[in-house]
């Protein structure tokens, strides 16, 4: 509740409090919580992450 | 200022080698060792085809994302220890580092990693080059922000073409960096730029 803030135009806001409306979701930030953290989990790419650590253990860099 | 601060709060930094796997670490390894720093390694990977100088790896880092008790590493204040870029994430923030990183082509970082990979009989590269030159990027991305980002941290970046093409002034960077009055004479004599093999073709690089 008291972290960090972020600003938003006014017309993105608008969009994003519609849709979690109509979404179901119970405030706007729960919404943008959800599609962040869906978006950094792209980003995190475990299977990336996994395949480079499967190379460097062949390699014998790590253990 | 910052870096007092770290330094009286944590302790003498430990100096850490860094980049990707066969980005020319183990060369910069032996510059430390030829010029006088304390080198941490147990010699369990002995030399081969692929480092002919050996690999001056501590098993005990490469485990350092499974473990849970990290206050071993305190022992190595002031210490020189070989960590790739991949286990950076892990090392424990009540620490101070300098980060000596390694940085080289990824298509021949790719290059001899594959060769590595088919000599050791492990089956060669299962992930095609494209896909793990995407991979590499990313994680190199995600490496340099953390390693802007912590102040635990200071990093000298730099280039193995430019190390092997002017060994000494790699090693006057490096001795600027660390202030430890290193021999660095000794440090440019541990290039042996023959051993720089895989590299890419001027041709190549600019297609």
């Amino acid at each position: 509740m008291f972290g960090p803030k972020v600003k938003l135009d006014k017309a993105l806001y608008e969009k994003i409090k519609m849709y979690s409306h109509i979404a179901g979701y119970s405030s706007v930030e729960e919404f943008v919580h959800h599609a962040l953290e869906k978006e950094i989990k792209q980003f995190e790419g475990a299977e990336s992450e996994e395949e480079i650590r499967q190379k460097l253990k062949g390699l014998g860099y790590i253990s | 200022m910052r870096s007092l601060y770290y330094r009286l709060r944590f302790g003498r930094p430990i100096v850490l080698v860094s980049g990707l796997p066969r980005s020319g670490t183990s060369m910069l390894m032996q510059m430390l060792e030829k010029g006088g720093m304390p080198i941490v390694t147990d010699k369990i990977r002995s030399p081969d085809e692929d480092n002919p100088k050996g690999y001056h790896e501590f098993e005990r880092i490469k485990e350092i994302d499974k473990t849970t008790d990290k206050s071993w590493l305190k022992d190595y204040r002031g210490q020189v220890i070989k960590t790739i870029s991949f286990l950076l994430q892990d090392l424990p923030l009540d620490l101070n580092y300098r980060v000596i990183f390694m940085r080289r082509n990824i298509d021949e970082v790719l290059r001899s990693q594959n060769k590595m990979l088919d000599r050791g009989g492990t089956g060669g590269a299962l992930v095609p080059d494209e896909k793990m030159r995407h991979n590499y990027e990313f994680h190199l991305k995600k490496v340099y922000y953390r390693l802007a980002h912590t102040p635990n941290f200071r990093v000298l970046y730099l280039d193995y073409p430019a190390v092997v093409a002017d060994p000494l002034a790699a090693a006057k960077s490096i001795d600027a960096f660390l202030g430890r009055n290193l021999n660095v004479e000794a440090m440019a004599g541990a290039v042996e730029s023959s051993l720089y093999r895989n590299r890419q073709t001027p041709a190549a690089r600019h297609a």
